[in-house]
């Protein structure tokens, strides 16, 4: 079992971390404009309608990276360092931006504009946070 | 708003003071506070029953997992004017980040709506006497943190090195060109007694080997955090007249605010630019003039990635042309022509300040009170926090200046 910080599922968050923990990413759909948003909020971010009843679906698609940094110091503790977090966006809408590690290692060739898939890191029973690995054509 | 701000040149700095920027806190942040704020009652040519009104920002007295007690380790203005036995009749807080131009801007609007004759502006940073600042023991990530902490991403440092990577990879920018602002930053602090970095200059060569904790950056890009106070006295152009410090003007101003919903700290540089660009189009239409007019720009460096959004956001090179600026000498404080953004140290070579040695150099230069580091100023700027989040304002000690 993993020594890494385990998120808290709240009654936001309850059905996305459910969804992980199956190794699918489900993130919050607008009921409204359909569109998606991370973190939920309290409105759409979107289309800023005042009730928009998130519902979690399963993301399409791949993602490209924004940015990269490499993590060999850490504040919080449990992760092995070094280890590399990717700024990424989704592919069928840009404006959802996820950030996490990626699991080709610390010293993987990266460039901006490179695909990643998402996968899983599985930190006890039940409980796995999304990454990302290289998608096979970039 | 877009058009120039309607108490241009009306309200002025009239005096100051703060504290030696220590490591570790020694004593109750409050304790440091009053002290401050009395002097600069003293300084102003003022005593504590005119002072009417109290502007601050308390947030964010540390990060990692340190409780804020007021008077402890934060300070608030309502606790400040109780234990100053003040009589106020305004005292205002600005909640969130982009505290010190906040809350500047709090105390220049009271000035000018005359909610207070005379107001005191401050802030109290708090480093704790033992523990980590930003080490954090937690092992459950609850609410905004359950977005980022189980992935990795803990907090502004990763943060920013993220953009600052996007940058690089965007524009270019070296190492080398970043030695010249830390170096920059350091070499002036250097020679600030009060500074936590008095005496202590540093070259480029050992920017370069110092080890890189989360690339591109190394420690020497993040400022060190500290405890200290500054304190400023605001009054009316009028009222400033009878006080024995030259005045120092508020042209204009801009305020920053996040448009895209993000995951908790999750910056990103084309917001940065975006919003950077935004704000100095305000910014410049309120204090009725351009980056041309500018002497002085005193830019915010909690991390030295700053530095470059806000060159390039203010207008002072183009964007992604701030690393060579930099390289060309454009903020080199040894340059009588340059903008040497930081000539008063700014927070990598004072301490983690948030804004107070960007907004002293400004006051400091513009009332000739700079010592042997003073420059022919008349214009001056200073911004604090990303842009997003942040703001910047103009200064000046020509009130009557051409005004475009």
């Amino acid at each position: 079992m993993s020594d890494r910080v385990l998120p808290v599922p709240d009654e936001s968050s309850a059905p996305y971390w459910a969804a992980c923990a199956e190794h699918v990413l489900k993130l919050p759909r607008c009921s409204n404009c359909r569109k998606f948003t991370l973190p939920p909020d309290v409105t759409c971010p979107n289309c800023h309608c005042l009730d928009p009843n998130f519902t979690y679906e399963k993301v399409p698609g791949r993602f490209t990276v924004r940015t990269w940094t490499i993590i060999r110091h850490s504040f919080i503790k449990g992760f092995d360092l070094p280890f590399l977090l990717v700024d990424v966006q989704l592919d069928v809408q840009p404006n959802v931006r996820m950030i996490g590690r990626l699991i080709d290692g610390a010293d993987a060739p990266l460039k901006i504009g490179d695909a990643v898939e998402v996968t899983f890191d599985d930190l006890a029973p039940g409980v796995a946070v999304p990454a990302f690995s290289k998608a096979a054509s970039s | 708003m877009s058009r120039r701000f309607g108490a241009h040149n009306k309200i002025a700095i009239v005096g100051y003071a703060h504290s030696t920027a220590l490591r570790r806190a020694i004593e109750p942040l409050g304790s440091v506070a009053l002290r401050t704020a009395a002097a600069a009652i003293k300084d102003s040519g003022l005593t504590v029953d005119q002072i009417d009104g109290f502007a601050s920002s308390a947030m964010l007295p540390t990060s990692g997992a340190h409780q804020s007690v007021d008077g402890l380790s934060s300070v608030s203005s309502n606790w400040l004017a109780q234990h100053l036995a003040a009589s106020p009749s305004y005292v205002v807080g600005f909640q969130g980040h982009g505290q010190l131009t906040s809350s500047l801007t709090l105390a220049v609007n009271a000035l000018a709506s005359g909610a207070a004759d005379y107001m005191l502006l401050h802030r109290a940073l708090h480093n704790p006497a033992v523990g980590k600042y930003n080490d954090n023991p937690m092992k459950l990530a609850r609410g905004a943190q359950q977005w980022t902490a189980p992935q990795g991403f803990f907090g502004a440092l990763p943060a920013i090195a993220m953009v600052y990577n996007e940058y690089c990879q965007r524009y270019g920018a070296t190492r080398e060109a970043m030695a010249r602002v830390v170096v920059e930053a350091r070499n002036n602090g250097a020679k600030l007694p009060w500074s936590h970095w008095y005496g202590k200059p540093i070259t480029a060569q050992e920017y370069m080997a110092e080890p890189i904790i989360v690339d591109p950056m190394c420690r020497l890009d993040c400022d060190i955090p500290v405890q200290a106070v500054g304190v400023f006295i605001l009054t009316t152009a009028e009222r400033a007249k009878d006080l024995p410090n030259k005045p120092v003007y508020v042209s204009g101003y801009a305020n920053g605010y996040p448009e895209q919903h993000r995951l908790a700290l999750h910056w990103t540089l084309d917001e940065m630019q975006e919003s950077g660009q935004a704000l100095a189009k305000r910014l410049w239409v309120s204090a009725g003039m351009g980056p041309e007019a500018i002497q002085l720009a005193q830019v915010y460096d909690a991390f030295s990635p700053f530095v470059y959004i806000w060159l390039e956001a203010l207008g002072f090179c183009p964007i992604g042309e701030a690393h060579r600026f930099v390289l060309d000498g454009g903020i080199d404080s040894s340059q009588p022509g340059s903008i040497a953004a930081l000539s008063g140290g700014g927070a990598i070579g004072s301490g983690r300040l948030h804004g107070l040695p960007q907004l002293l150099e400004c006051y400091l230069q513009l009332s000739g009170r700079a010592g042997e580091r003073q420059r022919a100023v008349t214009n001056a700027v200073f911004s604090y926090s990303a842009p997003y989040f942040g703001g910047a304002a103009i200064l000046t000690n020509d009130p009557a200046g051409a005004v475009r």
